[in-house]
């Protein structure tokens, strides 16, 4: 925690020095939007060779942790670069507002990047269970197979099939897929209600044999809800990239666009 | 109902040799070391003819093929039969020759290199390197191959050797002792050996006088004075002293060998159980008689909580206890008792100092307040040799045995845990703090891509609260995968104490990837350029090597997985210092 003041006060500095330098500069009647323009641009390629760092783990290149404080604090101070730059939150001229639109898309995504990987990784931990984000489609395969293996023999053992007709119209489809998603991302419980609700239902109409193939049955539930929970939130932790990423890409591409115009027709 | 029946496994249901015959036995009685043997007084269910047919092996060594590699561990004893064996004295031959793999760090151009260098398909192997360097003398028998020496002319004129006859006995301590070998012994002659295994030795050493006397006696003049020497609170002592010492020091052997076997059974059928499967040195309350050093493994102490017992802490090679007891016993308090239980985990190897010689040469130094002499409960272990950079720290440990004592449940449920799967053992390994991890890869990722392009982890593993230790080599300060390796493919490096595997001389045997307990060596099929496995021209089955973290010993970046983590979550750990230093490491 203590390093990261380091960063940001370099950052605060930087930004102070860049906003007075633009001060002079329009006090004395030049255009300051050359230099924080080319500050924006350093600092935008800064945070966009991060992702070039991650694919070169053989390099000495400061470690990946020190460049992601570099780039969450870099991220804030390119915003505030902008704001100076545009000198508005919202620039006229369709080309600005392009510009913009991905500028906010990218800083909006970068955030919710971080708030998903301060608070889920915690949230995981708190299931005590651990899967590997590829392997859960072979989990879920598994456990609806052991399920339905108890749901066979309980009609084979007990000779009734109440058990099997309530999985066949109810539980089955909480067993074919992940289900929840949306509720688990936001850290929901429904999943857990939704099975003590479809469990107990059936209770009564169950002989003490066939209650304990439910309890079985409901145990596989539960171990099957902590890795929709898993999927759920790995997912999101792995799929916001998919938007930060190209949305990034996109300011690169047209920033470069955008200089070379300024530097064709205004200079 | 049907019942599952099998006769009970029996101690010599898997014989060292398979090709041993009774005509070999008759043949081994006659030999004159095995005939001085006494062997009516070994009991009936452990007869000399069983040993014999059961615990050796007869060995062929050809010209220059290695017999013993210094600084491999070894479970096995020599004798030899005839022929001529060379041993290579100081300073000993260069790791390449011994079929080990040259560390050489990248520097930055070659560690470029490696982005367009890198192959689309994994485990890829040039097996044109096979041919030039490996100098495996293979063997139909998968673990009775050898690495030789290519020019032994050249080795007798560089290096000084001493000779090893018919009758000569050697690598018993090592054996015994869970110690690396301390010398290479090469075939200066086609010779043929007797080798022990170490189940073997104990028994002939436990049942025959002759044996027991010659075995302790090089023990007490090879290796016991020169370790209690090295040790902080007999260092003080001059020769004659450390020699009383030494001959005094009586030698103690507590749980098995190969626990390690046992353990990864019991662990896959979740049937550890901490009293159960470790053998107890000694008992809270009991009387102290002496000071117990641990020589090779680990021993578990541990106190009676409630209604079970709680470890408190566990000592490790180079680590004593008892001499708190004692000395406040010698200071006159009355009815002093051991304050805690100690058990094996696993295989512990102890030195019993008794009382009487800690009280005359150890006490007086404390209260004559010299340099060194503090009193101090238990002391700092030798300087780990899995451990790089770890400051040779002297004096006491960093916590009291009274803070160790002083601890809640809370908080010694960490090292309850790491105690009871084993982690003490290692030196780097890889925790991840899950409540930082993000499930992003990027540390298997960069693992692959400085690996073949195959991960040498899985980033998954034990947990135990928000910490996860992955199934990465630990790099254990007892490695256990290294004894039996054939070849001395895998072998502790010299210069920064990691354990790697020389892709060139592994066989594919396996037997480190079936010892190591934690699971984490694992055989892989390699492939040529288009990705198709490469197989063996006799039975068309693909060749299988033997891969596992070697802490990216050759990248200048260290280890590329901690490296690589942009949250700071993973990172190579020695287990002593999570457990024992009382302090969050880096947020964790």
């Amino acid at each position: 925690m203590k390093r990261i003041w380091g960063y940001i006060a370099t950052a605060i500095l930087f930004f102070l020095l860049i906003w007075v330098w633009t001060l002079q500069l329009e006090r004395s009647l030049n255009y300051s939007e050359f230099v924080s323009g080319g500050a924006l641009f350093f600092v935008i390629f800064v945070l966009c060779i991060f992702n070039l760092r991650k694919r070169l783990p053989f390099l000495p290149l400061w470690p990946a942790h020190k460049w992601f404080l570099l780039h969450t604090v870099a991220g804030f101070l390119a915003l505030f670069l902008f704001w100076l730059h545009a000198d508005v939150l919202w620039p006229n001229g369709l080309y600005s507002q392009i510009l913009t639109v991905l500028f906010y898309g990218t800083t909006l995504s970068g955030i919710l990047g971080l708030v998903l990987e301060k608070i889920y990784p915690k949230l995981l931990t708190r299931i005590d269970l651990e899967c590997i984000y590829e392997r859960i489609p072979r989990d879920l395969g598994e456990i609806r197979r052991e399920a339905e293996k108890v749901i066979l023999e309980c009609t084979e053992k007990t000779g009734s099939d109440t058990l099997a007709q309530h999985y066949y119209e109810t539980l089955g489809w909480f067993f074919r897929r992940p289900r929840f998603i949306i509720n688990n991302i936001f850290g929901g419980q429904n999943a857990q209600t939704w099975i003590i609700r479809k469990c107990s239902v059936l209770e009564r109409f169950l002989n003490d044999a066939e209650r304990g193939y439910l309890d079985q049955i409901y145990v596989l539930a539960e171990t099957k809800m902590k890795i929709d929970f898993h999927y759920a939130l790995q997912t999101m932790l792995k799929k916001w990239l998919l938007v930060h990423v190209p949305f990034a890409a996109a300011v690169m591409v047209m920033m470069i666009w955008h200089l070379i115009v300024i530097q064709v027709f205004f200079i | 109902m049907t019942i599952t029946t099998q006769s009970r496994p029996q101690r010599w249901d898997q014989p060292f040799g398979s090709e041993m015959t009774d005509a070999d036995v008759e043949r081994l009685l006659g030999v004159p070391e095995i005939q001085a043997i006494e062997a009516d007084k070994f009991p009936s269910g452990i007869s000399l003819k069983g040993i014999l047919r059961n615990d050796v092996r007869i060995m062929r060594y050809k010209v220059g093929d290695i017999v013993i590699r210094e600084g491999d561990y070894g479970n096995s004893a020599f004798l030899v039969l005839n022929g001529s064996l060379r041993v290579v004295l100081a300073p000993g031959l260069p790791g390449e020759m011994l079929g080990r793999r040259k560390i050489k760090k990248k520097n930055i151009w070659q560690a470029l290199k490696q982005l367009w260098n890198q192959k689309k398909n994994p485990e890829f192997r040039d097996i044109q390197n096979y041919n030039n360097k490996s100098g495996v003398r293979e063997s139909a028998v998968l673990g009775s191959s050898h690495v030789f020496l290519q020019d032994v002319p050249a080795v007798l004129d560089s290096n000084k050797t001493a000779v090893l006859e018919g009758g000569a006995l050697f690598g018993e301590l090592a054996a015994l002792g869970r110690t690396p070998r301390t010398a290479s012994i090469f075939a200066g002659k086609d010779s043929e050996l007797l080798e022990i295994r170490w189940q073997g030795l104990r028994e002939i050493r436990k049942y025959d006088e002759g044996w027991r006397r010659l075995i302790d006696q090089r023990y007490r003049q090879n290796a016991l004075k020169a370790h209690l020497g090295a040790t902080s609170i007999f260092s003080h002592l001059d020769e004659n002293d450390l020699q009383e010492v030494a001959d005094k020091t009586v030698f103690e052997t507590y749980g098995t060998f190969d626990w390690h076997l046992s353990y990864k059974q019991l662990q896959g059928q979740e049937r550890v159980d901490g009293k159960k499967d470790e053998p107890e040195i000694c008992l809270q309350g009991a009387y102290p008689d002496g000071l117990l050093m641990v020589r090779a493994g680990f021993a578990r102490i541990s106190v009676e909580r409630g209604n079970g017992r709680q470890t408190i802490t566990y000592l490790g090679a180079g680590e004593y206890y008892g001499a708190d007891e004692i000395y406040r016993a010698w200071k006159g308090e009355p009815d002093v008792a051991l304050k805690v239980t100690i058990s094996a985990l696993g295989y512990v190897e102890f030195l019993r100092v008794p009382s009487k010689i800690i009280e005359k040469h150890l006490f007086p130094y404390w209260e004559s307040g010299r340099p060194g002499g503090t009193r101090v409960v238990t002391a700092e272990p030798e300087q780990r040799k899995g451990t790089p950079d770890r400051k040779a720290e002297n004096g006491q440990m960093s916590g009291r045995m009274q803070d160790y004592f002083d601890q809640t449940f809370s908080e010694g449920a960490l090292q309850e845990w790491a105690v009871q799967e084993r982690f003490v053992n290692g030196t780097q390994a890889m925790l991840i703090n899950l409540d930082k991890c993000v499930r992003c890869d990027d540390c298997v990722r960069a693992c692959a891509s400085t690996h073949d392009g195959n991960p040498r982890f899985i980033r998954h593993g034990k947990t135990f609260q928000n910490l996860m230790v992955a199934n990465a080599c630990m790099h254990c300060a007892d490695p256990v995968c290294m004894i039996g390796c054939p070849t001395g493919a895998i072998h502790r490096s010299l210069t920064g104490g990691m354990v790697i595997i020389n892709d060139d001389t592994c066989i594919g045997c396996e037997t480190c990837a079936n010892s190591c307990p934690y699971s984490n060596i694992r055989m892989v099929s390699i492939n040529d350029e288009n990705g198709k496995n490469i197989l063996d021209p006799q039975n068309h089955k693909p060749i299988i090597k033997a891969t596992k973290c070697d802490l990216c010993a050759d990248q200048i970046t260290g280890p590329a997985c901690a490296f690589a983590c942009p949250h700071e979550a993973l990172k190579r750990v020695d287990f002593r210092d999570v457990t024992r230093s009382g302090e969050s490491i880096g947020g964790y």
